[in-house]
């Protein structure tokens, strides 16, 4: 159970977000929806320990993350979140497996690669470079690297936001299938995918958008 | 670790090689410029240690030197031989060597002096002459005109090729010797009664074409002296030829002290020191040196720069990746190590492959070096070869470590 309190971000160009509670339930879907700058981004980026509010706590499994160092934050993030990122991450002069094998540096087992790949339908991609692949396959390596940790919880960022939507739609549902049991929680501006998520938040409401320090 | 770090550098091939090519010029030039120094002084200490004196006609120190320790360059001229036979009575004398040199074989220079000169040398076949036009040759000189114990050698007058044919009296080669890569591959070697003997033959020849020989310049024929004068005594002539030089070890830096003062005021003879001869020479090599030395430095200077510039971009179009990585929760001591690897691979890759280098180059170099009798050893090692091979590895790996903690400071994450 992942339990945002109270939390407020500010933001270097002197604007901050304060968001309301929210309570994310383990092993279900979140579609949080939003106009641009409501602060969707920046709760994923909390909630991975990428960004620290200044005030308010983030508790995930009943432990406070706001309090852990930068180095506790990583160490969790590579364990236990799998964070599909809107631009993908990729490195696009490393092949499909590489971009994978990063994990390693971590000691991460990445033993389900092939596993994970065929499930997304791109196992065949395995040694191509990145940079030869179509958007629908670079969203697709990005959910293989984010679920083949095996994590708890899996953060995307606009994960369908560079595609067309029956691409998007089929990426989702592909998600979905994958993030089965674990909490997903992603951002996008589709609502004709709202469909296929347990729940979808209005980020609208739960912050109220930006306002000036 | 390391496999994502070569990864990471195959995907940079084109800019690690531009590094490594850099790295390894500089720090070849510098390695090679000692190396080669470090040889060359030792090679001519040791070459000229041997003898405390030569005497020679008078002229240029540096040409009887080197004309005697390394057979380049003509004689200056002749001295009498009674110089010889005055020295071997002399109780101050421990050796005495007489040189001469006048003629050739296809170009190759035949030297006239006594077995002792050959002491230390192995033979590679056959034994020592012992009578005159008997002849042992360098392992070069047989290896390229195919000849064997046995073959006979007809020479010819003068130091290069076209000279006259004393095809009266040919040299039987009696000896080959083992190759040593000095000087000493490139000669033939006879006692001086067939070099005196031979001009006997030629002059007497060369009398029956003509009566009205001109006098010839050093070294063109450094024996006919005697021989157009006294051609009424074969025998006295073939005894008593005259000399290019006379190599002399002393018994003692006294009696060495004494004798060059005596012979030194002669005014017909020059008396050198072989070891103080070759240390002038070597001092314009030093001050050559001094300024290869200055330019590797510049190099190294100017390589340090476009190192550290080269890492500086390199480690900038990789910020992107660093952010990459931090995001999806790798450690910034993880992604310093990668880094640091990487340089140093590279660091050690390029210090390798310049020591390499400088060896080929020493091959290479080995064979003009040999001709002035000195020896390249492409094993050996100088300490400060090691310092600057380091020096090399710390400029490839420092500009990385200092980025990455830098990165460190700002957790890299949000770049």
């Amino acid at each position: 159970m992942i339990k945002v309190k109270n939390v407020s971000k500010q933001f270097a160009n002197e604007t901050a977000i304060d968001y309301s509670d929210i309570t994310f339930e383990k092993g279900k879907s979140y579609m949080l929806l939003g106009a641009s700058g409501c602060g969707k981004s920046t709760l994923l980026n909390m909630i991975a320990g990428i960004l620290s509010p200044e005030r308010g706590s983030i508790e995930i499994a009943g432990e406070d993350m706001t309090g852990k160092s930068q180095k506790e934050k990583d160490k969790f993030r590579i364990q236990k979140i799998g964070y599909i990122f809107q631009d993908f991450k990729l490195i696009p002069e490393m092949t499909v497996a590489d971009n994978i094998a990063i994990l390693r540096l971590e000691r991460v087992d990445i033993s389900d690669t092939d596993k994970v790949l065929d499930s997304l339908g791109i196992l065949d991609k395995k040694n191509k470079k990145v940079k030869h692949l179509s958007g629908g396959e670079k969203q697709r390596v990005a959910i293989a690297r984010a679920i083949v940790k095996k994590p708890e919880i899996i953060l995307a960022d606009e994960p369908t936001g560079n595609l067309n939507f029956a691409i998007g739609e089929a990426v989702i549902k592909q998600l979905i299938e994958v993030s089965e049991g674990k909490t997903l929680i992603a951002v996008t501006h589709d609502e004709r995918l709202g469909k296929y998520f347990d729940h979808i938040i209005d980020m609208n409401q739960v912050t109220g958008g930006r306002r000036d320090v | 670790m390391f496999k994502f770090a070569f990864k990471n550098m195959a995907i940079k091939k084109a800019k690690i090689i531009l590094i490594v090519i850099s790295i390894v010029i500089s720090a070849c030039v510098g390695i090679l410029a000692y190396n080669v120094f470090e040889q060359v002084d030792s090679g001519f200490k040791t070459t000229a240690a041997y003898y405390d004196m030569i005497i020679g006609p008078s002229g240029s120190s540096t040409q009887l030197a080197m004309n005697t320790m390394f057979f380049t360059d003509k004689p200056l001229g002749t001295i009498s031989y009674e110089y010889v036979e005055e020295l071997q009575k002399d109780t101050r004398v421990n050796k005495v060597v007489p040189f001469t040199m006048g003629d050739s074989y296809n170009g190759v220079k035949i030297v006239g002096t006594t077995a002792d000169f050959l002491e230390g040398k192995e033979l590679d076949e056959g034994e020592m002459y012992s009578e005159k036009f008997q002849c042992v040759i360098g392992s070069a000189v047989a290896e390229k005109y195919g000849l064997t114990l046995g073959s006979a050698l007809v020479t010819s007058h003068g130091l290069t090729e076209g000279g006259h044919a004393h095809e009266g009296s040919p040299l039987t080669v009696v000896g080959i010797l083992a190759a040593t890569k000095t000087a000493y591959d490139n000669v033939i070697f006879t006692p001086c009664e067939t070099v005196w003997a031979t001009h006997s033959h030629s002059d007497e020849e060369s009398e029956e074409e003509s009566h009205t020989q001109e006098q010839e310049e050093p070294g063109q024929h450094a024996h006919t002296d005697e021989a157009s004068h006294s051609d009424t005594n074969d025998d006295t002539h073939e005894e008593h030829g005259e000399v290019c030089a006379i190599l002399v070890k002393s018994k003692s830096f006294n009696a060495y002290s004494q004798l060059s003062a005596e012979y030194g005021e002669n005014s017909k003879l020059l008396v050198i020191n072989p070891s103080e001869v070759l240390r002038e020479v070597l001092e314009n090599v030093d001050m050559s040196t001094q300024i290869v030395y200055a330019l590797c430095i510049i190099i190294l200077i100017m390589n340090i720069f476009i190192i550290s510039v080269i890492t500086l971009l390199n480690m900038y179009d990789s910020k992107k990746e660093i952010a990459l990585m931090r995001l999806i929760g790798i450690g910034m001591n993880k992604i310093n190590f990668v880094y640091i690897i990487q340089n140093g691979i590279i660091g050690f890759v390029s210090t390798v492959l310049a020591f390499v280098c400088s060896r080929l180059c020493l091959m290479l170099m080995g064979g003009y070096v040999a001709s002035m009798g000195i020896v390249l050893d492409i094993t050996k090692i100088y300490p400060l070869e090691i310092a600057i091979m380091a020096v090399v590895f710390v400029i490839s790996v420092l500009p990385t470590v200092v980025c990455t903690l830098n990165m460190s400071k700002k957790d890299g994450i949000n770049e």
